[in-house]
């Protein structure tokens, strides 16, 4: 939705907010998704493109085991969703990652797959990282089915009325994935083959793709399963039913370390949502369509808020921080945009100063809808191929890094390490699937193969070894004496660049919640009803109330 | 039959057997390289560099994982005073009398090329590095600050080295277990050696893969009940 810019006001605008402020656990932990969001970008482009869609494919038998093709056309180039049914025991049913049997399991395509396509993915992908995919395929995924709807949905509609609409509300999808690989995994095409393609170019657009044809395979085959069972009694779901459905997804801690291993798309991520609030805020004065379209955004968080369910305790009183915060924003909104010189910036003052940090995440969000044609350009900007190994700048000075190190990491070096809380924990790869875990430092076993993610402990150890340096020595002469910093040097000299690279916060003290590292990921990319089945366990929904891909243009219409 | 958790290569299908060359893509072999650098015993900032060199060294069809992997064997062990170069200008030498880590050396030579001792005008010669093909590329990068084309000489043959090509005689450096060799630098671009990356053989990737489980931690009942959800995930 685009409603139109002003001119910034007189005066000095105000920027964006300090990495201090924004990249905390805390307020990291309260994001929510916006129109920056990769699947809303993703959505955006294939609407404004006029991408077209058909199933192509549909061999699924009475029993919903087979397989089906979905196919995305674009201007250029089309992906096809390979989508596989499985008849999974109940007993096997599971969504952590050391499953080995699911619902169902999908690739996405490079163009369209022929038999032998076919026959060769029917052959590897329902095993997942048991089994090779090729440069053909550009993502691996799975996903299981909701128990608690499924069988109430293909029931229901097999005899011939719609699901409770409560049972759908509480749970919002039909299926959830439980991993979506991308990015060269399993075989699959590197990003950095396919980033230069305009609609691959964003971050996490070809997983995004798939998740959308996902949900179409989800209603599609619920539809199928109650054709099978009631004949000509079936009905198809109630067009608001399937509207109000997304995509699940049950993620642990895999995703968590994903920011701190990335801190260059951590920063252009951050910064484009930073700069698109700053320049809202630099707005003279608000429209009447884009005052409609914020108090049309409020409704919508307010419906949102409603329906978002969380057993968490955690989680639960933040949602009633956000249904109280909503009230006052709605009140708040009575009396915009009122008559001073920025009134954008003047609500969000009034926000910072009011509202708990979930209600201000949220009016983030809502302050940047009405704005498209001024921030959704920024958007172009979150992606960065971000080498294995940045160089580093050898002929840097000690003094200069210590400098910057002090400014940057000023909060790690005031931590003390000797507390044993500040250390209590350490992040480690399982030898399960090599998937990421989170150790007890006093209790468990594997602490001295301790994954680098400790930053503001190695932040520390470095300004330790630099204060006994000649600060004119150079950065290379430094890291032949000590190689063990020269990780910690290599994130310094990204961060002096890049500020919001860096999470500003000890990712091994007693109190940390990885949960708010996989909030704030599961926001970028749009994520919503976020649903904390433990501190380091969550469930999400994606394109709840989105279109469908058959709905926005068919092939051949 | 004994598991291996690391190998991205295990085959999917029942039927597909086990490939001579099994093919990956860049962004595996960095990852594994990575942590079979790390697993060896580097620090994580090598390690780094280690991905970063097999996977330049992929991009030009070029099988540094091979290389990598034999000289973490040869290297086992060894201090990082015995691996890394004594840097002066014009000449780096190795300080015993075991060749320098290529990735020491590599990660030194990107430090210093905008520095008085690694300056390449004149010519820089190293005494002798371990497994010289997975210094390119850290020339590649060099060549990228410069601006310029770099050029390495070794007893038998040059080679090229551009930010993102190389050209000249990689073929022979990569089969070579220890080399001396100069560098300068050179006008114009490096030619156009680009070419498909080929495979890597099993038993490279299946010891890359022992090196990198030792930055694993074997499964505890714990850990397990940790990393999943706090009630029943079956809903």
């Amino acid at each position: 939705m685009n409603a139109g810019t002003s001119l910034a006001a007189p005066g000095a605008s105000p920027g964006p907010r300090p990495p201090g402020v924004v990249m905390r656990l805390a307020r990291m932990g309260a994001a929510h998704p916006t129109r920056l969001s990769f699947l809303r970008v993703m959505l955006r482009r294939m609407e404004q493109e006029g991408w077209e869609f058909e199933r192509s494919v549909w061999q699924i038998d009475n029993c919903g085991v087979g397989r089906a093709v979905y196919r995305a056309i674009g201007p250029e180039r089309c992906y096809s969703l390979v989508a596989f049914a499985h008849d999974l025991p109940e007993e096997m049913r599971s969504d952590r990652v050391i499953a080995t049997a699911w619902d169902a399991t999908f690739a996405l395509f490079d163009g369209t797959p022929d038999e032998a396509d076919l026959d060769r993915l029917q052959a590897n992908v329902p095993l997942q990282e048991a089994g090779r995919i090729s440069p053909r395929e550009l993502s691996l995924s799975r996903a299981n089915r909701s128990v608690r709807l499924w069988a109430h949905v293909v029931e229901s509609l097999a005899e011939g009325r719609q699901p409770d609409a409560d049972a759908i509300a509480a749970t919002g999808y039909l299926m959830r994935t439980t991993a979506v690989y991308g990015s060269g995994k399993f075989g699959a095409a590197d990003r950095r083959d396919i980033a230069a393609r305009p609609e691959l170019a964003g971050p996490f657009q070809a997983e995004m793709l798939s998740v959308w044809l996902t949900r179409q395979f989800t209603v599609d085959i619920v539809e199928h399963l109650a054709t099978a069972k009631g004949g000509a009694a079936a009905v198809r779901l109630a067009p608001g039913i399937r509207h109000s459905l997304g995509v699940g997804n049950s993620t642990g801690l895999g995703v968590a370390p994903f920011l701190v291993r990335h801190p260059m798309l951590l920063h252009n991520w951050t910064a484009a949502r930073e700069e698109a609030l700053a320049r809202v805020r630099a707005l003279g004065a608000a429209t009447p369509r884009a005052v409609a379209a914020l108090r049309a955004a409020h409704a919508e968080a307010c419906r949102n808020a409603a329906d978002w369910r969380s057993e968490d305790p955690a989680q639960t009183a933040r949602l009633a921080d956000l249904r109280a915060d909503l009230r006052r924003i709605g009140a708040r909104l009575k009396a915009f945009p009122g008559d001073g010189p920025r009134p954008w910036d003047a609500i969000w003052l009034w926000g910072e100063r009011e509202l708990s940090l979930e209600g201000q995440e949220q009016l983030f969000a809502l302050l940047i809808e009405p704005h498209g044609d001024l921030v959704d350009e920024l958007a172009d900007r979150m992606s960065v191929e971000e080498p294995v190994a940045v160089r580093i700048d050898g002929a840097m000075q000690l003094g200069t890094l210590r400098e910057i190190l002090r400014d940057r990491y000023g909060w790690a070096l005031a931590i003390d390490f000797t507390r044993p809380e500040n250390a209590a924990r350490f992040w480690y790869v399982s030898e399960d699937k090599l998937e990421p875990r989170l150790g007890d430092r006093a209790s468990d076993a594997g602490a001295e193969r301790e994954q680098p993610l400790c930053i503001a402990r190695l932040a520390s150890e470095l300004d330790a070894a630099l204060e006994v340096r000649d600060a004119g020595e150079t950065v290379a002469a430094f890291l032949l004496h000590h190689p063990e910093h020269r990780f910690m040097v290599r994130r310094t000299q990204i961060t002096a660049r890049q500020p919001y690279a860096e999470v500003r916060d000890n990712l091994v003290a007693a109190d940390m919640r990885p949960i708010d590292l996989m909030r704030c990921k599961l926001a970028f990319f749009g994520a919503n009803r976020f649903d904390p089945r433990s501190d380091r366990w969550v469930r999400i929904s994606l394109f709840q109330g989105a279109p469908y891909p058959l709905e926005m243009k068919r092939a051949g219409t | 039959m004994r598991m291996e958790p690391d190998s991205p290569t295990r085959a999917g299908a029942a039927d597909s057997g086990p490939p001579q060359l099994a093919v990956l893509s860049r962004n595996e072999i960095e990852a594994l390289c990575a942590r079979a650098a790390r697993g060896a015993g580097l620090g994580w900032g090598h390690a780094e560099e280690a991905g970063f060199a097999v996977g330049w060294l992929h991009a030009q069809g070029i099988d540094g994982a091979t290389a990598l992997l034999a000289h973490l064997d040869g290297a086992a062990g060894r201090a990082w005073r015995d691996l890394c170069p004594v840097v002066g200008p014009g000449k780096w030498v190795a300080r015993g009398r075991h060749p320098i880590c290529p990735l020491a050396l590599g990660a030194a030579l990107s430090d210093h090329c905008e520095l008085p001792e690694g300056r390449l005008a004149g010519g820089l010669s190293v005494s002798s590095a371990s497994h010289p093909v997975l210094v390119l590329p850290f020339l590649s990068r060099v060549a990228g600050i410069l601006g310029e084309t770099v050029r390495m000489r070794f007893f038998c043959g040059a080679i090229d080295i551009g930010c993102d090509r190389l050209s000249g005689d990689a073929g022979l450096l990569a089969g070579l277990v220890e080399a001396a060799f100069t560098l300068s630098p050179r006008p114009g671009p490096a030619g156009a050696g680009h070419s498909h990356a080929g495979g890597y053989p099993q038993a490279t990737l299946s010891a890359l893969g022992d090196l990198a489980l030792r930055t694993t931690v074997p499964p505890s009942a714990r850990s397990r009940a940790d990393a999943g959800a706090g009630t029943g995930d079956n809903d």
